[in-house]
């Protein structure tokens, strides 16, 4: 059906405003970064000449300011990326699981409570943990102080560990929701059969998880851990907002100093570099990931 | 008995887990309430005294912060771009998965890699751009580049190729025009995956932070979102009331959406989930 022209030109009416819009706002970023990174591109004086693939040479060689600018960040991002992938997916796991286990009336008021802080943007997150975690007036140091646990306040923002602490509880908080609502549908889709017959083998609830439900959610929790991994990348609003990339620069993720090389330091194009090998190694990183699973199922 | 055992364990530890989670929400509303001085030494979550200070001074006209601006600002780039956002990417998926568009397979190609490139690579350009036709500081970048992602294509265009064509073939040969078939046939069936694109685009225009504050300058023209940062990083709000009062404003409209919607926000995380 649909032959002739007057339904061909439907066709590229209604699909030009989107490619138009792609193009304009997608695709021309998309070059001009590439663009840019190959020259000595000023902020406000402009572009000042081609120096081919210089900016990337000058951010990885070591020695650069540059260099130490993106290792630092990149470094920072990684412990991020270790310290919070683990439990976001295994407590979203556990969330999910206790839901499971609710009585199904109950189910849907919890799964919204848990789920809620997802909702709200990442400066209110920051607001409220920013004043929860306060060395002087936060509601945590007034409460342990005054419960004696505490003998003078803790500096949860400006010195570490804490730092670390105050932006994966921060981040745990708001974020855990979205892959226990994953979990949870991952579970709902497990065969209720395969429960019924390991309970006529007398098998108990730990034995069911491991053989039964983690064999079945294993491609879910896989989906799951490449999307917080990206996310946690990603890194920004929190720890710009909570501990303002300190203390001594070790919050400073890689973002953030994309941002500074280009607000601060004027380098349009080194920040244009900066932001390509990010993309790069985010792909490569999820690639390897895919990778590793992909073995692995051949090897099962 | 047993089964009734395990449940009270199960119910008991859900609990103590929503009180985890609904703890920092309820210290920012009780907050709210507490006088300066008291919210900086307070280590209870009532209020000793209960003021409403806190937001007469936030909504002054004398304020640092502009918030019923900021509102309406809000308002007007959240509506505007989500609007905007699902009639464009209902047209296109429609005209992808249906109609026969030149270059069908390439477009739908460079949609898929375009998910998977990181937003950090298009974003300091896309900055760079604005900057270089004057368009900073205006609502047009607040609201244009959203129309650029490529999510809700892919999400709407995913639903109608698994959707059967009878009713549309059976409109067509009714003589039905394209619009006509559009309004009526294809719309209606749509409509879960439209409204949950909406929510998605709707909160993700909400609470966007790092794109506002690139393209965004002065005090007058921020978002709440943005306006928020602003105070954190500003030296007038050094009190917990204050920011939580401002806190409340900022989150009430964003919960209220999400409790509306919630059937529809949890689709969306069934939908971006592989099947």
């Amino acid at each position: 059906m649909h032959k002739g022209t007057s339904t061909k030109t439907w066709a590229i009416l209604m699909v030009s405003p989107f490619i138009l819009c792609f193009i304009l706002f997608w695709l021309a970023p998309m070059f001009l970064g590439v663009w840019v990174s190959l020259h000595n591109w000023n902020l406000s004086s402009g572009n000042n000449g081609f120096i081919g693939l210089q900016n990337y040479i000058d951010i990885l060689t070591p020695g650069s300011l540059y260099n130490e600018a993106f290792m630092l960040a990149l470094k920072n991002t990684l412990v991020f990326v270790v310290i919070s992938v683990p439990p976001l997916v295994i407590i979203a796991l556990g969330l999910a699981l206790i839901l499971d286990h609710l009585p199904a009336k109950l189910k849907p008021v919890f799964r919204t409570i848990y789920f809620v802080s997802y909702s709200i943007s990442v400066t209110a997150v920051s607001a409220i943990f920013l004043w929860l975690f306060n060395e002087n007036g936060g509601f945590i140091n007034n409460l342990l102080v005054s419960m004696g646990i505490l003998g003078k306040p803790i500096n949860w923002l400006s010195e570490q560990p804490y730092a670390w602490v105050s932006v994966l509880i921060a981040t745990v908080w708001w974020t855990i929701g979205f892959n226990m609502m994953l979990f949870i549908n991952a579970l709902d889709e497990v065969d209720p059969s395969l429960y019924e017959a390991s309970d006529l083998d007398g098998a108990n609830g730990f034995k069911k998880f491991i053989y039964i439900t983690l064999p079945q959610i294993k491609h879910v929790a896989f989906f799951i851990i490449i999307m917080t991994v990206i996310a946690s990348f990603n890194l920004y609003g929190q720890s710009r907002l909570i501990t303002a990339g300190g203390p001594e620069q070790s919050t400073t993720t890689l973002t953030m100093s994309i941002q500074n090389a280009v607000f601060g330091m004027n380098q349009l194009g080194v920040g244009s570099s900066m932001a390509i090998l990010m993309g790069i190694i985010m792909l490569l990183v999820t690639a390897a990931q895919y990778f590793m699973s992909y073995r692995k199922k051949e090897v099962n | 008995m047993r089964r009734k055992q395990k449940n009270i364990i199960v119910v008991t530890l859900a609990v103590l887990i929503a009180v985890l989670f609904l703890l920092p929400l309820v210290w920012m509303v009780f907050t709210s309430f507490k006088t300066l001085s008291e919210s900086m030494s307070s280590s209870a979550i009532l209020p000793n005294v209960w003021t409403l200070q806190n937001y007469i001074d936030i909504f002054s006209p004398t304020s640092d912060a502009p918030i019923l601006l900021w509102v309406f600002n809000t308002a007007v780039i959240t509506i505007i771009g989500t609007v905007l956002v699902v009639a464009i990417d209902i047209l296109a998926a429609y005209s992808l998965a249906r109609l026969q568009v030149p270059g069908k397979k390439i477009i739908i190609g460079t949609i898929i890699i375009a998910l998977t490139v990181p937003g950090i690579v298009t974003l300091f350009p896309a900055f760079y751009m604005f900057k270089s036709f004057n368009l900073l500081d205006t609502f047009i970048p607040l609201v244009l580049p959203y129309t650029a992602s490529t999510m809700g294509v892919f999400l709407i265009y995913n639903f109608l190729i698994s959707f059967p064509k009878d009713l549309e073939e059976a409109a067509y040969l009714d003589g039905a025009s394209q619009m006509q078939i559009l309004r009526h046939v294809i719309f209606p069936a749509i409509k879960p995956v439209a409204v949950t694109l909406g929510v998605i685009t709707f909160m993700g225009i909400y609470n966007d932070y790092l794109w506002p504050s690139l393209v965004i300058n002065s005090n007058e023209m921020k978002t709440m979102t943005l306006g928020i940062a602003t105070l954190i990083q500003g030296s007038n709000f050094v009190n917990p009331a204050g920011m939580m009062a401002a806190t409340v404003v900022a989150t009430i409209p964003a919960i209220v959406v999400f409790l509306v919607a919630n059937k529809y926000f949890v689709k969306s995380v069934t939908n971006s989930g592989i099947k």
